[in-house]
């Protein structure tokens, strides 16, 4: 598979173009009759007409902006900042994992094991090891100079450029809603145009829940609420915030506007998840300080600060999956083509440890699938998947690439251990459970400066990535 | 679950097929940890888990492949069903449309599993008596109708659950050993039909890759069944 050509396939926003001529989302509801149904609830004529016609958000200028913005030269990260950032970090976590994290024995690795801890039997359940326990230990992107950087960048007429190359190593807690709303594009960076937009994108929103949510479905949108409806209350059994009634009928809604706006793929499980990142982050805005989102009694908010939450988290999720809308369509191409890169690159960066995988037949879709399917959101506690958002926002359009990267490392992470296992079962119940629930953003540091590494040296030189070494 | 029992005669690879929500993974995690959790996440892909079980004296492992239950999977999920010999297909007692659905699912077997494959329909949720929407009777005709053995389980009270992977395990296996009894080395050119012959060849291809994956933990014994085991494929191809 050649990365290049794939990134390139990446970059001519193949979405995006797409979106213009063809909008993806053609509803011929919406088609038929654009104003008979909305209803006029003060807002202009023209603003009632661009909410029914079906690509009215492709020809935003706030998107023209984020198109041009994040066009080819602008959304690479300067290499060298990147770098001597990856150096950093790798220096800084090989002192950090002398002392924090030693080898660990094979017991704790192992969850079979009776005398693992408590806090690792969760792991035990296959990808079910996200524990959403918040640290209240500061993590690195929050320190006070981090901060202050982020503080005086964003005061200063930013550039998204600007932005992605601060955001790419971690963002801290208290800027974070503002900085994903502006990376994903769902924020203009123009200090001025901010408030316009995001009251008309929120109003957008809340005139599409009510025409759609609402109204009456066929069967296929029957059978995507069911769906829907399904998955939604079991996402996080263990945490009280997704409990909540209120909580719930969020996610419902956001999910199901998302998957009538994208008929070819529609909703896909797992794509649930992708909500709940950006949902704490917005909903953590309103949180008081040093309170747990997890016991948070969302119904003490107030019904428009509600529907900001909501509004955005929709319209940052849907930014944020344009780029990989190929993983959910009809026989999950996307990641089919991506689960054969990992195999291509791991055969490439660590031979050992791909025939050792495959001399145990393990096949490289058994286990990574769900790593692509949920971005990893299975496999880390919710806290590294916010830090590890924080880089994937800043890589923009070309995280689709960039996620097979963050694969390959995260599967190279655990080469120790995976070499100890001798057998196909025990390589795979360890796969299906890897034990992170004590990582913090320091991994994903480390994760993603690692995957940085490959890509430089892979993606670049797209000849890494074709299989002529098995053909000589 | 531990890697460690990896002392078996037999291994049949096993997969949990049936509707979203009608309790896949809460059999597979009360049949091989004891475990169940009232809500548990979706199942994305597969997942994977074994457990060993006594049948007629020989230890049978199953492997087990738990697939996720949305229509959008099943691109990847048939993958898995290559080299099964056994299939729960499962449905919920109290939710009418996830048994209406079975006809697909035994269509979905037909098309991606080995024609042979030995399919156990199972009605999870018993416990919910106060909400049944599917007689025992009529899933019972069904079964009998499509050539399926039928059990009802309750992975939340553990009822039957044992019992269901027990009975298919049983039924499989006997499948195998009277193939071999019935088809003796020196055996008639004529065979019974395909019927026992591809589950057997299937099993044995399982098993040899298997045992040699595991080849430390072969003992004398194994390799005289191996002899068996080989012929019988040798002369099945």
């Amino acid at each position: 598979m050649n990365m290049d050509k794939d990134n390139g396939h990446d970059k001519t926003s193949f979405w995006k173009k797409n979106a213009r001529t063809v909008p993806g989302r053609p509803s011929p509801k919406k088609d038929v009759k654009p104003t008979s149904k909305t209803k006029q609830t003060g807002s202009t004529s023209f603003h009632d007409f661009q909410a029914s016609v079906s690509d009215a958000w492709e020809i935003d200028d706030d998107d023209d902006d984020f198109c041009i913005i994040s066009g080819l030269e602008n959304t690479k990260i300067s290499k060298k900042v990147s770098q001597s950032a990856a150096i950093n970090v790798l220096n800084s976590h090989r002192n950090f994992s002398d002392v924090v994290m030693p080898e660990k024995p094979i017991s704790t690795i192992n969850p079979s094991t009776s005398d693992a801890p408590e806090s690792l039997r969760c792991s035990r359940i296959p990808g079910r090891p996200q524990q959403m326990r918040c640290r209240n230990t500061p993590q690195d992107e929050d320190s006070e100079s981090k901060l202050k950087r982020f503080e005086n960048y964003l005061s200063n007429a930013p550039t998204l450029q600007g932005l992605c190359e601060l955001s790419w190593s971690g963002v801290p807690v208290k800027v974070r809603p503002i900085v994903w709303r502006l990376l994903s594009g769902y924020l203009p960076m123009n200090l001025e145009r901010r408030n316009n937009v995001l009251e008309r994108k929120r109003q957008d929103y809340w005139s599409l829940v009510n025409k759609y949510y609402y109204a009456d479905h066929d069967e296929n949108d029957r059978d995507i609420k069911h769906q829907i409806n399904i998955d939604v209350p079991r996402m996080n059994p263990t945490v009280p915030l997704f409990q909540q009634k209120t909580v719930q009928a969020i996610f419902e809604r956001i999910l199901f506007i998302w998957s009538i706006r994208h008929p070819a793929s529609g909703y896909v499980q797992g794509i649930n998840d992708l909500v709940t990142p950006f949902y704490v982050v917005f909903l953590q805005e309103y949180i008081p300080n040093n309170q747990s989102f997890e016991t948070f009694m969302v119904d003490t908010l107030s019904e428009d600060e509600l529907k900001i939450i909501e509004a955005d988290s929709f319209w940052c999720l849907s930014k944020f999956l344009d780029g990989i809308q190929d993983n959910y369509v009809f026989a999950q191409i996307g990641i089919q083509k991506k689960v054969h890169q990992l195999e291509e690159l791991i055969t490439r960066v660590d031979e050992t440890l791909h025939r050792h995988l495959r001399s145990h037949n393990v096949s490289y879709l058994q286990f990574s699938f769900r790593w692509l399917n949920n971005l990893l959101t299975r496999e880390l506690p919710l806290r590294c998947t916010i830090r590890l958002w924080d880089t994937y926002l800043a890589e923009s359009d070309n995280f689709a690439s960039f996620q097979l990267y963050v694969s390959a490392a995260f599967l190279l992470y655990w080469k120790e251990d995976l070499m100890r296992q001798n057998d196909f079962q025990g390589l795979l119940i360890l796969l299906q459970n890897l034990p992170t629930q004590v990582w913090s953003s320091s991994q994903i540091s480390l994760l993603v400066a690692e995957a940085y590494k490959m890509k430089y040296m892979f993606a670049d030189a797209p000849n890494h990535l074709q299989s002529n070494r098995f053909d000589s | 679950m531990s890697s460690k029992d990896d002392e078996y005669d037999y291994l049949f690879k096993v997969v949990l097929i049936g509707d979203s929500g009608v309790g896949k993974s809460n059999l597979l995690s009360r049949f091989t940890r004891n475990e169940f959790n009232l809500e548990s996440k979706s199942t994305i892909g597969v997942e994977f888990a074994t457990r060993s079980m006594k049948v007629d004296g020989k230890t049978i492992k199953a492997q087990i492949w738990d697939t996720a239950g949305q229509e959008r999977y099943r691109a990847i999920t048939a993958a898995y069903y290559r080299g099964a010999v056994g299939a729960l297909l499962v449905y919920d007692i109290a939710k009418h449309l996830t048994y209406e659905n079975v006809e697909r699912w035994l269509r979905e077997l037909r098309d991606h599993a080995d024609q042979n494959i030995v399919i156990m329909l199972v009605g999870n949720k018993s416990d919910l008596r106060h909400l049944r929407a599917v007689t025992t009777e009529e899933a019972k005709t069904f079964a009998e109708r499509n050539g399926l053995s039928f059990i009802e389980t309750s992975a939340l009270d553990s009822t039957n659950v044992d019992m269901a992977f027990q009975n298919i395990l049983s039924e499989i296996y006997r499948i195998v050993s009277q193939k071999q009894i019935r088809d003796p080395p020196e055996g008639d050119t004529i065979r019974p039909q395909n019927y026992v012959s591809s589950v057997v060849s299937n099993t044995v291809l399982v098993i040899i890759e298997q045992l040699f994956n595991h080849r430390f933990c072969i003992y004398s014994s194994d390799f005289c069944t191996i002899h068996q085991w080989l012929f019988v494929l040798f002369i099945n191809l």
